[in-house]
């Protein structure tokens, strides 16, 4: 089992959700997050006056899936998410040594 | 640095590079001289050519209240029997009535300006996050060129004397009586009241059209809304010498402006959520989808409770006279009743299909009931006006239904509340008209039998009733169209529609710069 964890800009997440929907994802949770990475942060404007924005908001999105599902999960959110500009956003995959239903109490794969 | 010598600039202007240069900076030099002169001395003349009237009129309008009210203070002195004779030797108008109306007026005007706050904070609470800043800033940007376009023409075009369909008078204020019309009212009072009204009829428009419309767009057509279609749509049912005003056998009656300012409100905001098309994401109800949840409840609910308590100005200021003490209570009277009982049914309709209170359609029902009540509340009785409201606020629940179904992006509501009951209120006129009232007057109520109006349900005949379905339908279907060219003339500018770049970043980034909230996360979930 393996845990992914995208950062995405927040208007892409629409798309996102579509696109994992259509390879067979069922759940995921996603978050309001804010960072910056080589993108840095944007100004913004106040009553005329610019102002440095470090932190941007971004959209974190986790879903945890089956080994043979990731390349597909993976493909899908690059695909939605990619506008080719910097500050798309990062996708980190992480190994996930147990999953518990906590209704049933499943474990392993049957309670993903 | 070289010196400047007449020999080098003669040599120089052999050189047609070097002419072509100094022609551009000379013309430059003398274009700009030529401002400074029209500043300095066309624009005193200008000025004075306005103050001067103003002051003149103000100075007579001031000697004359002064006077009256000495008059009146002596007469109060005097008592009841000297009073009497006084006011029998001074022309109809007792000499507190014309201040008395002005007053009211413009108190009335001051509650239909704050309905702007109304709207704005209930097309906020509608919008997402990301588009706060612009529904906010349209709703202000609104008012400012209203204010502008209506003092330049629009006052001139909507209450100017002409033909029946446009006025020709009162250009930039000028020329205008001390009073209006026989209102007795200080014109520029009933000026004030009239810009309050067509400042709303702009904004209704904005909500129709939030979360995609460019600014540049919105400024483009908001001064076609407020300096063209409402001036001139309105000349025909408000103008001195408007048709509507002359038809046979029953002339159309609009008190407030069921017609005049929702209908044709309603009718542009359809038009222009139709050529916009909807928001990007927004999927509807057949396609499996739903309506984009406003940001924050609060704020509209809020909203929808001010935009209440500025229609104690829109009707009852409508009798233009606070002399018709009957006429401005039942009005009043007869707004808060159509609202209650528009909330109440659109609250109770609502609630089988969902087993939901639905606060949102609430607030529409409410507003519902009182767009309605807004041509009609002279003239019907309480009981009237609780029907009027309770069919309003079913109308604007199946209106909502049936914009879904056609697939029309109206986030705020602003066709099936303004537009439909505005359409339902006028026609209700036709049947709930008492006949017991006729027309207020500036020292009170006429009810002269050919002022008086009644309605098929009162036994009235269907006089009336034709009279409200021509001109809601001259108005309503006019505006539509002239609306429709409107847009796509706008449309084919290129701002119309935000970029969809603009669009999924959010209005408030892309075109102010900064959200409504910086210090909050944006949400997009």
């Amino acid at each position: 089992m393996k845990k992914i964890e995208a950062i995405i800009k927040p208007f892409k997440l629409e798309e996102v959700k579509d696109g994992l929907h259509d390879v067979g994802v069922e759940g995921m949770t996603v978050s309001e997050v804010k960072g910056f990475g080589r993108q840095k942060g944007h100004t913004e404007i106040y009553r005329g006056s610019e102002y440095t924005v470090d932190f941007l908001p971004k959209i974190k999105i986790e879903l945890v899936l089956p080994d043979s599902k990731v390349p597909e999960a993976v493909g899908a959110i690059i695909k939605a998410a990619k506008t080719g500009k910097i500050g798309d956003g990062k996708i980190f995959v992480f190994s996930v040594e147990e999953v518990i239903r906590i209704r049933t109490e499943e474990r392993g794969e049957a309670a993903v | 640095m070289k010196k400047f010598t007449i020999n080098r600039f003669l040599v120089k202007l052999h050189d047609p590079r070097e002419r072509t240069f100094f022609l551009a900076l000379f013309g430059g030099k003398m274009l700009g001289l030529l401002a400074c002169f029209v500043i300095v001395f066309g624009l005193p003349a200008l000025l004075t050519s306005m103050t001067g009237k103003a002051h003149a009129q103000t100075a007579s309008a001031t000697s004359n209240t002064v006077a009256k009210a000495l008059d009146a203070a002596t007469n109060a002195i005097a008592g009841a029997a000297a009073a009497a004779p006084a006011a029998d030797a001074t022309p109809p108008n007792p000499p507190y009535v014309n201040p008395l109306n002005t007053m009211w007026v413009l108190v009335t005007a001051f509650l239909v300006f704050f309905m702007q706050a109304g709207f704005m904070f209930l097309e906020a609470g509608f919008a997402r996050t990301r588009e706060t800043v612009n529904v906010l800033l349209e709703g202000i940007v609104d008012t400012c060129l209203c204010g502008v376009l209506f003092w330049a023409f629009g006052f001139a075009w909507m209450f100017g004397s002409g033909n029946g369909f446009i006025g020709n008078q009162y250009y930039f204020l000028q020329g205008i009586p001390d009073t209006y019309g026989s209102t007795g009212v200080a014109t520029l009072a009933y000026f004030l009241f009239q810009f309050a009204f067509a400042d709303t009829c702009s904004t209704i428009t904005s909500g129709a059209m939030l979360g995609r419309t460019g600014f540049w767009g919105d400024l483009w057509y908001s001064i076609g809304v407020s300096g063209f279609l409402y001036p001139i749509f309105g000349h025909w049912a408000w103008g001195p010498d408007g048709w509507l005003n002359n038809i046979k056998p029953a002339a159309f009656h609009d008190f407030a402006g069921s017609t005049v300012v929702h209908t044709i409100g309603g009718m542009i905001a359809l038009a222009g959520a139709i050529v916009l098309g909807p928001r990007l994401g927004r999927r509807f109800k057949r396609d499996g989808g739903g309506p984009m949840p406003g940001h924050n409840m609060t704020i509209a609910a809020v909203g929808a409770v001010i935009l209440w308590f500025g229609w104690y100005g829109f009707n009852p200021g409508s009798t233009l006279s606070a002399m018709d003490m009957q006429g401005i209570a039942r009005v009043a009277a007869n707004t808060t009743l159509a609202a209650c009982s528009g909330g109440l049914a659109s609250l109770f309709f609502v609630y089988p299909r969902s087993r939901k209170w639905d606060c949102g359609m609430t607030l529409n029902g409410l507003l519902a009931g009182l767009v309605a009540i807004t041509c009609p509340c002279y003239w019907v009785s309480p009981g009237g006006s609780l029907i009027i409201g309770a069919v309003a606020g079913v109308f604007v629940v199946v209106a909502t239904d049936v914009l879904e179904y056609l697939r029309i992006d109206d986030p705020c509501g602003a066709f099936p509340v303004h537009g439909v009951c505005g359409i339902w209120g006028t026609l209700s006129l036709g049947l709930f008209a008492t006949g017991e009232f006729g027309a207020p007057t500036p020292t009170g109520a006429d009810t002269s039998a050919d002022a008086l109006v009644k309605g098929l349900l009162y036994g009235g005949g269907t006089d009336q009733l034709v009279a409200q379905v021509i001109g809601n339908g001259a108005i309503g279907i006019g505006v539509f169209i002239v609306a429709m060219a409107l847009m796509y003339a706008v449309k084919a500018t290129g701002t119309l529609r935000i970029s969809k770049e603009g669009e999924l970043e959010g209005l408030d980034l892309h075109e102010h710069g900064a959200g409504a909230y910086p210090e909050q996360v944006t949400s997009s979930i």
